[in-house]
């Protein structure tokens, strides 16, 4: 036990809280805004804090606070309380779990000691994903059960039937990635990702296994509950679903459940098909051996951003009333982004100036695949939102129609092409 | 025998395994949200308090308005007619003789509940006299009690018809 070690512990709890929970009402934020840009509207841009709107993102915070301070309204029906009461706490409990096994970057080297950039330090990866992804939908069966209407049960008998016809084709799909990887422990696969297939493509599991991508994806979709597979919700056939008796925070528990399982999900796709914190063509040891041409062309690349950023926000920051106090908001934000160019640029500078020894290197690198990986993250949650917001919602016959009939003798197929090409090419 | 056959479509392979169309469909959803991204004057939203909607014409069913003759007096003569034509039984009158030789009746209470009143036009139509009319252009109305959405025969008159406004 030293400094170091608590200190790189730490970091990467609050890593995780902030990929996971803190992401929570950026996703909630993301969700309405896109949706009204897709559907040609401008989606919530009123709630502001002294007049900054941070583009709506305070509504995020306002909705959360609504929700913990409302009445926590629990019918006479309810027979079973307690397991009304702990429906919530699974869902929520098990997505903010499943967090806790994504690499973030690649193992850190401080001095001799080594340290797994991941919430908790385990190689159990995607058997722990498996579990805990799978213990979610007892919450909302246990949660639709407890709530003693018909609307929640249905809600949670279509979720329960969801789930035994997807997790079935997650899991097959996972085995092929299994057999090329060699390894269930995710950061041993982002190192494989970091490799070059015939030199020059970068071997992302998305071009090592199209196929298992795509099952994959689809099921991850399934698996957080979301369009086009909410059946467990359906609030045009269901009215809420199985959350349909829930009010307050024992609602918000379900509601940021289901965005820490979205993040979850993609978190999942990006370590595991997506490159994880590699970037294209760099690799951990490409990425420290250049470390100083990397700073360099941030250095440049960065105001270059900022300022396109800048110029965006001057075009379409505006208020229609000009005397209204959420104007000031563009000058604010303009000088904010001038003040982190700066901090960051001295900084930089600073860095090339002085050179980087070995752990200095190794801190970099591990910052730089931070940021890459919250940036993948970032798209890949974007992708479930303009998902949701393009498809309508699968009949329940077609869906397990295509969860037994197509994609799990796809994925066994997919097993049986993996495995036979891995032993024929002795790989 | 004039019997046409319609092709069914959705039976080929490009169609059963769905993705095409789903990346078309996401073609479409991101061609808009970039489109307003990039701009964000593209989108027709109205932002309401501060911008008024400017496509409400005369003929818009809106609050309604007892007129005026020339020497600023009601036109109504109290006759029930609206009174009896409202399907909502939102408008209450009282009649008293009219004494300056204008006409014989006039209203001495004339009271609408707006809570009540389901905004059908049946008492325009009804109105023998071209006393009452919903061309206000009024489109909001709030209050903080029940009793304000009592529009009185005062506030009735008060209220300006858009075509003297538009003359």
């Amino acid at each position: 036990m030293n400094a170091i070690l608590v200190g790189v512990v730490l970091v990467n709890i609050i890593l995780a809280l902030l990929f996971s929970l803190g992401a929570a009402p950026i996703l909630v934020w993301i969700e309405r805004r896109v949706a009204g840009f897709i559907q040609d509207r401008l989606g919530p841009n009123r709630c502001h804090i002294n007049g900054i709107r941070l583009g709506g993102l305070i509504q995020s915070f306002a909705d959360m606070l609504k929700l913990v301070f409302k009445e926590d309204f629990e019918p006479k029906s309810i027979k079973e309380s307690f397991f009304f009461s702990l429906a919530p706490v699974i869902v929520f409990s098990s997505a903010f779990l499943t967090f806790m096994v994504m690499p973030f970057a690649d193992d850190l080297k401080i001095g001799d000691q080594i340290f797994m950039m991941q919430g908790l330090p385990i190689d159990l990866g995607i058997l722990w994903f498996l579990a805990f992804a799978g213990l979610s939908v007892y919450g909302i069966m246990l949660g639709g059960w407890a709530s003693n209407n018909k609307y929640s049960l249905l809600g949670a008998i279509r979720a329960g039937a969801q789930v035994i016809s997807y997790e079935a084709a997650m899991g097959l799909s996972l085995v092929s990635i299994l057999i090329t990887y060699g390894s269930i422990h995710l950061g041993d696969m982002v190192a494989y990702q970091g490799t070059l297939l015939f030199g020059f493509i970068p071997a992302w599991g998305i071009l090592m296994q199209p196929l298992a991508a795509i099952i994959f994806i689809v099921t991850a979709f399934a698996e957080a509950n979301r369009t086009p597979f909410d059946l467990a919700e359906g609030e045009s056939e269901l009215v809420g679903g199985f959350h349909t008796e829930y009010s307050a925070m024992r609602f918000g528990l379900f509601f940021v459940g289901e965005y820490v399982a979205m993040s979850a999900s993609s978190a999942l796709i990006v370590t595991l098909f997506l490159g994880g914190y590699h970037l294209p063509w760099l690799n951990t040891q490409v990425l420290k051996e250049n470390m100083t041409g990397v700073i360099a062309f941030l250095v440049v690349v960065i105001p270059l951003v900022s300022f396109l950023f800048a110029r965006w926000i001057g075009k379409n920051n505006q208020w229609i009333d000009k005397e209204n106090i959420r104007n000031r908001e563009s000058k604010i934000l303009t000088k904010g982004l001038l003040l982190i160019n700066i901090v960051i640029i001295s900084l930089l500078v600073f860095l090339l100036w002085i050179g980087l020894e070995e752990t200095g290197t190794n801190i970099a690198t591990a910052i730089i695949q931070i940021v890459t990986f919250a940036i993948k993250l970032l798209l890949m949650n974007f992708v479930f939102v303009w998902v949701r917001w393009t498809l309508p919602r699968f009949r329940y016959d077609q869906l397990q129609d295509l969860g037994w009939k197509v994609l799990i003798p796809l994925s066994i197929a997919n097993i049986f092409v993996t495995a036979t090409v891995v032993v024929v090419l002795g790989v | 025998m004039g019997i046409k056959i319609i092709k069914r479509e959705g039976g080929s392979f490009k169609d059963r395994i769905y993705l095409p169309a789903i990346l078309s469909g996401m073609k479409v959803t991101f061609s808009h949200f970039f489109k307003n991204l990039k701009d964000t004057s593209n989108i027709k939203t109205l932002n309401y308090p501060e911008e008024m909607p400017q496509d409400i014409t005369s003929r818009y069913r809106g609050v309604h308005l007892l007129t005026k003759r020339e020497d600023g007096s009601e036109r109504c003569v109290a006759c029930f007619m609206c009174a009896t034509a409202c399907p909502a039984e939102c408008i209450f009158i009282e009649a008293e003789e009219r004494t300056d030789g204008v006409d014989e009746k006039r209203p001495k209470i004339f009271t609408i509940d707006l809570l009540e009143c389901v905004f059908c036009g049946g008492c325009v139509e009804a109105c023998p006299c071209d006393a009452i009319r919903m061309d206000s252009g009024i489109f909001s109305f709030v209050a903080q009690k029940r009793e304000d959405f009592l529009l009185t025969k005062e506030r009735l008159l008060s209220h300006q018809s858009m075509k003297d406004k538009e003359c």
